[in-house]
C-alpha cells in the first residue's frame, strides 16, 4: 500500500505494443514501462483540459501580483496622484424674466489636487480609484495579500487537521472522543459571525489596518481545522487495520513514525485535493471580509476592499465600473483556477478513475 | 433507534453548551458597550448623566463587572433564563429576542426557500446530462459553467447584477422589499415583494446550483458504473428507463440526505446578499447588531444558528438511515 515504495506496472500505448510483440525474440519486459504512480497521477492530470487552463490561470495570477509591481513601477501601492485635475459641476438653473421661463446650465470650474477617478489612459492602465491610488497597481499588491494568506491559512489548517486527526485516528478510545467533541462544537460556531465580533475585538486592540486580515484567517483557521481532521481521522481508521501496520508494528517503528511516516502520506491524495479547494474558498472568504471592512483597509489593498467602495458609492458603481470591476474579475480568475485544478488533482489521484 | 436519537440528543445538548460558553466570552470582550454607546447619545444631546445611573444601568443589562469571573457569571445567569426560555430582550430593537428572530425571518426564509427550488429544479437535471454524456462537449460546458457559479464572490456578482438589473435596464428595484413611494395592499403588494426578491433569489440561485450540479454529477457517474445498470441495459430496456427509472432513483438518496442538512441556511439568512440588497433580512439585522454589540441579541441569533446546525446534522443522519435500507444507525 504504501505508495512510495511501489511501482506500478503499465504496458506501452497499444500500438507500440501491437509493433513489439511482433518481434518474437525479444524480451517480455522490453514491453512493459515502468511507471511511478507520480508520474502517472501527472500524465492523468495533464490530460485533463480544464486542470491545465485552471494552472495557467493560478500561475498568470501569481506573476501578476509578485513579478508585476517589480516592472510596473510608474505607482505605489498607496501613492496618490497628486497631479489635480479641474473638475466641472454641472447645475440647471432657472429664472423668470418678463413672465417668460429661462433654463441655462451653469458649469462651475474647479481645480483638486488629487486626480481621483481619472479614466483609463497610458498614464493609470485601469484610471485611478476615488483617493487618486492607481488601480493596476493595487490589483497587484491586493492579489499580493489575498493569495499568500489564503495559502498561509490554508496550510496551518491542513497542519493542524493532520496532527489532531491522525492522533485521533490513530489511538481511538478517550483521546479521539476529547477530538472529535472539540471538533464537533467547532464545526457548529457559525462562523461568519463570529470572525464579525473577531473584527470588532480587533478593533479596540489597535491592530494596524494591513495586518488585521491576519489575525482574522488565524481565527479562521482555528475554526476551520476539524473538517480535515475529520476527513484524516476517517482514513486512518481504515488504514490502520491494513497489513502493512501490521509489518510497522511488528518492526518495532515508534508512533510518531508509524503515524507520519506510515498513514499520513497514504492521505495525503485526499489532502491535496481538500488542500486546493479550500484555497479557493479561503480566497472567497478574506474578499467577503475585506468587503465587509473587516479586513485589509484602505489605503492597503486588497481585492475585496477595492469592491468594498461599491457599497457607499452608488456612483461609483454606476458610473465607474474600471475600479470596481477588475478586482473582481481576479477573485473569479483566482477562485475558478483553485477549484479548476482541485478538480483535476482528484480524478488524477483517484483510482477507480480510468478514461 | 431511539436509543441512537437520544443520544444524539444529548450530545447536541453539550455541544450547543460549548458552543454558547465561547460565543459568550467572545461577545463579552467586545470593546464595544453598548450601554457606553447610549450615555454618549445622550450626553451629547446635552442631558449629563450621572455615574450612579449608568452603573445602574449596567447592572440592569447585566454587564456590571468585566472581570473573567464576571463575565462567566454573566454566562450562567444568561444560561438560567435560557433554562426558562427566555433569550432576554434585545439592547438595540427593544423587543425580546425572539421576536426579533421572528419578525425578520420571513424574509430571509422566504429568499432562501425561492432560491433552493430552483436550485434543485435546475441543478439535478444539469447533473444528469453531464453525467450521461460524460466527457461530451456538453458536460464540459456544464462543468465550467456551473464552476463559474461557485467561484462568484457573493457581494461582487449581487452587485453586477444590480447595475445590471436595477440601475441599466431598470426592471427590478435595486434595494429593499417594499416600494417607499406606494402603499401596496394584498395581490399587489405580494407582487412588489417579489419583484423585490428577483435579484437576490437570482444571485444565490447562480451561487449555489454548482455545488448541487456537482453532486448529483459525481453520484450518477457512480451509480451508472454500478452492475445493475449493466444487467438493466443488457436486459433492452430503454435508455431512458434506465437512466431515469434504474440510475436516477439511486442517486436520490445522497440528495435526499443533503436536503436536511440544508435547514441551517434556510433560516439563517445570508449576511452577505441582505446586505448588498439592503433586505431586512435576518442576516442584515444580525450585522446591525453585531457592530453595536446587542449582547441578547447576538447570543440568541448565534445560538439559532447553532442549533440548526446541530439538527440539521442530526436529521441528515436520520434521514440517511430512512431513505437507505441498507443503512444502520447505532
Amino acid at each position: 500500500m504504501d505508495q512510495n515504495n511501489e511501482k506500478l506496472l503499465q504496458t506501452q500505448e497499444p500500438e507500440a505494443a501491437e509493433a513489439s510483440a511482433v518481434a518474437d525474440n525479444e524480451p517480455l519486459d522490453k514491453n512493459v514501462r515502468l511507471m511511478s504512480p507520480g508520474r502517472m497521477v501527472m500524465r492523468r492530470f495533464f490530460r485533463s483540459k480544464l486542470s491545465v487552463i485552471g494552472l495557467i490561470m493560478i500561475v498568470s495570477l501569481f506573476l501578476f501580483c509578485w513579478l508585476g509591481p517589480v516592472v510596473y513601477t510608474a505607482w505605489g501601492e498607496t501613492e496618490q496622484d497628486t497631479s489635480g485635475k479641474v473638475e466641472y459641476t454641472r447645475q440647471e438653473v432657472t429664472y423668470t424674466k418678463d413672465g417668460q421661463e429661462f433654463t441655462f446650465v451653469q458649469v462651475t470650474e474647479r481645480g483638486v489636487t488629487i486626480n481621483s477617478l481619472a479614466e483609463p489612459d497610458g498614464n493609470h492602465i485601469l484610471g485611478t480609484d476615488k483617493g487618486g491610488r492607481d488601480v493596476f497597481t493595487r490589483l497587484m499588491y491586493g492579489g499580493r495579500i489575498s493569495l499568500m494568506v489564503s495559502f498561509i491559512a490554508v496550510f496551518a489548517i491542513t497542519l493542524f487537521g493532520i496532527v489532531f486527526g491522525g492522533i485521533a485516528g490513530y489511538f481511538g478510545g478517550v483521546v479521539d472522543n476529547i477530538i472529535m467533541r472539540v471538533c464537533d462544537i467547532l464545526m457548529c460556531l457559525p462562523g461568519f459571525p463570529i470572525l464579525l465580533i473577531i473584527g470588532t475585538l480587533l478593533d479596540s486592540a489597535g491592530v494596524e489596518s494591513q495586518f488585521r486580515i491576519y489575525y482574522l484567517m488565524a481565527y479562521l483557521t482555528l475554526f476551520s481545522w476539524p473538517g480535515t481532521a475529520r476527513l484524516v481521522r476517517g482514513q486512518i481508521l481504515s488504514l490502520r487495520e491494513q497489513e502493512y501496520m501490521v509489518a510497522a508494528e511488528a518492526m518495532g517503528y515508534s508512533i510518531p513514525r508509524k503515524i507520519f511516516k506510515h498513514l499520513i502520506p497514504n492521505v495525503m491524495p485526499q489532502l491535496i485535493v481538500s488542500m486546493t479547494l479550500s484555497l479557493g474558498s479561503m480566497i472567497l472568504y478574506e474578499a467577503s471580509l475585506s468587503y465587509l471592512n473587516m479586513g485589509v483597509r484602505a489605503p492597503y489593498a486588497a481585492w475585496g476592499t477595492m469592491i468594498n467602495i461599491v457599497a457607499e458609492d452608488p456612483n461609483i458603481l454606476q458610473n465607474y465600473i474600471n475600479v470596481w470591476g477588475p478586482p473582481g474579475v481576479c477573485i473569479i480568475i483566482a477562485v475558478l483556477g483553485f477549484n479548476f485544478v482541485g478538480d483535476g488533482l482528484r480524478d488524477a489521484l483517484d483510482p477507480k478513475m480510468r478514461r | 433507534m431511539l436509543k441512537y436519537i437520544i443520544k444524539r440528543l444529548a450530545l447536541a445538548v453539550l455541544i450547543l453548551l460549548g458552543v454558547s460558553l465561547i460565543i459568550y466570552i467572545l461577545v463579552r470582550s467586545m470593546p464595544v458597550d453598548f450601554i457606553e454607546n447610549k450615555i454618549a447619545a445622550m450626553n451629547q444631546g446635552g442631558a449629563v448623566i450621572p455615574e450612579e445611573t449608568v452603573q445602574n444601568m449596567k447592572e440592569l443589562y447585566g454587564l456590571e463587572d468585566d472581570s473573567f469571573v464576571g463575565i462567566l457569571k454573566g454566562y450562567g445567569n444568561w444560561l438560567v433564563k435560557l433554562c426558562q426560555f427566555d433569550f432576554g430582550t434585545s439592547f438595540k430593537y427593544g423587543s425580546p429576542v425572539i421576536d426579533v428572530i421572528r419578525d425578520h425571518m420571513g424574509v430571509s426564509f422566504a429568499v432562501a426557500f425561492i432560491a433552493t427550488i430552483f436550485e434543485f429544479m435546475i441543478a439535478i437535471p444539469l447533473g444528469i446530462t453531464a453525467a450521461t454524456h460524460q466527457y461530451s462537449f456538453r458536460d464540459y460546458l456544464v462543468t465550467v459553467l456551473v464552476m463559474i457559479g461557485i467561484s462568484l464572490p457573493a457581494f461582487f456578482f449581487g452587485q453586477v447584477l444590480k447595475d445590471l438589473f436595477a440601475n441599466k435596464l431598470g426592471w427590478f428595484p435595486p434595494s429593499g422589499l417594499v416600494d417607499a413611494t406606494h402603499s401596496y395592499t394584498g395581490a399587489a403588494l405580494f407582487l412588489d415583494y417579489l419583484k423585490h426578491m428577483f435579484i437576490p433569489v437570482l444571485t444565490v440561485v447562480i451561487l449555489s446550483i454548482g455545488a448541487r450540479m456537482r453532486m448529483t454529477r459525481t453520484n450518477m457517474l457512480e451509480v451508472l458504473n454500478s452492475d445493475y445498470i449493466r444487467t438493466a441495459r443488457a436486459k433492452g430496456l430503454k435508455e431512458r428507463k434506465v437512466i431515469y427509472k434504474h440510475a436516477f432513483r439511486n442517486t436520490l438518496i445522497p440528495l435526499v440526505t443533503s436536503l436536511a442538512g440544508l435547514l441551517p441556511s434556510l433560516f439563517s439568512g445570508a449576511i452577505i446578499t441582505e446586505q448588498v440588497f439592503d433586505l431586512p433580512g435576518i442576516g442584515n439585522i444580525a450585522y446591525k447588531a453585531m457592530i453595536e454589540a446587542d449582547i441578547p441579541f447576538i447570543m440568541g441569533y448565534n445560538m439559532f444558528l447553532a442549533l440548526l446546525s446541530v439538527l440539521g446534522v442530526l436529521l441528515a443522519d436520520l434521514m440517511y438511515a430512512v431513505v437507505d435500507p441498507r443503512v444502520k444507525l447505532g
